[in-house]
């Protein structure tokens, strides 16, 4: 999350960014006056500043050049949004101090993509060197693997601010496009063979999600288990890898062999389960299973994730029955179901119940991790 | 856009006299910016929120406006980016819809400036054809780039240039070029 001030004198306009750039999960304050914007500025040093330019007594052109004649602010990243379109603009506005420059009106889409670059490059944000791919699995049913996957890859977008992609490998008709109000246009079920599937093949199957987290949605209409190869999965999870600061697989809920591929893959593993016996036993016959034929899971850590309201069994009991520490408990949430319905991700949300609490907790983490690593 | 019968509504323009570029937004009706141009209640164009820049330095806006109002006869032309701005509700091209028309390759040449583009016709492609046919003051040019006489590395691209018919010096066509 990032300090995103923005200063633009028509105020709807000044609205309508902010609300995009609060769903990509900055905190934003905004001026409609430029003045009081400039000092702001100055004062509170934000981490990036979305400006106008054709507004009344102050121009942006030289609100940014008195920034960068200003000690402490002369580095702060300046993308320039206005209406003015000409060529001769741009090269005004990358005169005057601009970062980047871009005319209204802009897509949500366009802005976070602009404002993410911009916070990687002058921000000196940490990025890790190679993505990191997390695979959320659980063979039992119903414990909510789809919904802590697109929460946390929400929050990780959130966190690092970094490329976050979803991968949806059911094959049973997908769920984490219904969790985010989003149209399957493609699937992986469209890649190409392996011989021929290369990055920009796969990010034109991406979906983006306003909040800038990028989907490759399963197909609508189920599939037979093997319609997804596990040398195709390897090989999108390696292009992902490649360009990705996150990559969070929601596995399928069966033994498939994009299943293998993906927990066999990933740098890091969610085991997922229910406090219930059938899913402890499912999930303890799971990684006898995995061990057996030899799968190497790495970084393995067990959620507890309560989807009913009564626990059937208490935390300890689910870690003595999986002979293993169960890293986080995520309670029972009821604003989940209305969030499913309305399409946005709780973690999205300002809420601050069980589930994006513990989402978000996990999110910051796995970036923890990966800063400490860089 | 400039809105069905009856409704006004606000479009955004880039107006270029001999030596100021404006940015500003005017008020249309469903007979889109022709209309008031070709308004004979009055000599001039009403611009609100109007920045001016130098015509040597159109980046730099040196003034900037709540409202203002520009003496239509000494505006060379009027870029826009949307041609659906520039013509009237019912009209393709700014001619009646039943008119069809070939797009035809222009060079226009205006004080400071020299505009390329396309203009739409049907019938016997000369210049006075041409200008005879369009509508009022102002002649509609298409997909059009002007560029500036003394500095040809500043150049407006614009879905549609209305250029000034008494301001014109050189009117070119390329009869050829299907």
């Amino acid at each position: 999350m990032a300090r995103i001030y923005v200063i633009d004198d028509d105020e709807q306009l000044l609205k309508m960014v902010g609300l995009m750039l609060e769903r990509g999960g900055h905190a934003v304050t905004l001026f409609s006056n430029p003045v009081e914007g400039l000092e702001r500025v100055k004062e509170d040093k934000p981490d990036l500043l979305v400006l106008d330019v054709m507004m009344p007594n102050l121009s942006g052109h030289d609100v940014a050049r008195d920034i960068r004649e200003t000690d402490g602010v002369e580095n702060l990243p300046i993308l320039v949004l206005t209406a003015r379109s000409q060529e001769i603009d741009r090269t005004t506005a990358i005169q005057s101090g601009a970062d980047d420059y871009m005319s209204k009106p802009v897509t949500s889409q366009e802005l976070m993509e602009r404002v993410d670059k911009l916070l990687t490059q002058k921000g000196g944000h940490m990025s890790p060197e190679q993505g990191l791919v997390i695979t959320v699995f659980g063979l039992r049913g119903g414990t909510g693997r789809t919904t802590v996957a697109v929460n946390l890859a929400a929050a990780l977008r959130r966190v690092s601010q970094h490329e976050v992609c979803l991968v949806d490998l059911s094959p049973s008709g997908g769920q984490a496009v219904m969790h985010m109000r989003l149209q399957t246009r493609s699937s992986w079920l469209d890649l190409p063979e392996v011989h021929e599937m290369n990055w920009d093949g796969l990010k034109d199957r991406l979906i983006i999600h306003p909040s800038g987290l990028r989907v490759l949605s399963a197909p609508v209409k189920p599939q037979p288990p093997d319609a997804l190869s596990g040398e195709k999965t390897n090989k999108m999870l390696d292009l992902l890898r490649r360009h990705m600061a996150f990559t969070v697989v929601d596995a399928p809920g069966v033994l498939t062999p994009s299943f293998i591929a993906s927990v066999t893959a990933a740098e890091m593993s969610i085991h997922l389960l229910t406090p219930e016996v059938v899913a402890v036993q499912t999930a303890v016959k799971l990684n006898r299973v995995l061990v057996k034929q030899g799968i190497k899971v790495k970084r393995k850590t067990h959620i507890l994730n309560q989807v009913t309201p009564e626990a059937q069994l208490p935390a300890t009991a689910v870690e003595r029955g999986l002979n293993n520490r169960v890293a986080f408990s995520i309670g029972f949430d009821p604003n989940q179901s209305r969030a499913m319905a309305q399409g946005v991700p709780l973690t999205l949300t300002s809420a601050k119940t069980a589930l994006p609490t513990i989402t978000r907790r996990m999110a910051e983490a796995i970036w923890q991790r990966v800063a400490a690593d860089n | 856009m400039a809105g069905s019968f009856g409704t006004r509504a606000l479009i955004n323009l880039d107006l270029f006299t001999d030596a100021y570029r404006v940015t500003g937004k005017a008020k249309v009706g469903a007979g889109g910016i022709h209309a008031e141009l070709a308004n004979p209640n009055t000599k001039y164009l009403d611009i609100q929120e109007a920045y001016i820049s130098r015509i040597h330095a159109p980046g730099d806006i040196i003034a900037s406006y709540k409202t203002a109002a520009f003496r239509k006869d000494n505006i060379n032309f009027i870029l826009l980016q949307d041609r659906r701005e520039g013509i009237a509700v019912g009209t393709a091209h700014g001619r009646s819809i039943f008119t069809r028309g070939r797009p035809i390759p222009v060079f226009i040449t205006v004080p400071s400036f020299e505009i390329e583009g396309e203009v739409i016709h049907e019938g016997k492609p000369s210049v006075r054809e041409i200008i005879v046919q369009s509508v009022g003051n102002f002649q509609s040019v298409f997909d059009a780039k002007a560029s500036a006489s003394q500095r040809p590395d500043v150049s407006y691209s614009g879905d549609l240039i209305l250029v000034h018919k008494d301001r014109i010096g050189v009117f070119c066509l390329d009869t050829h070029k299907k």
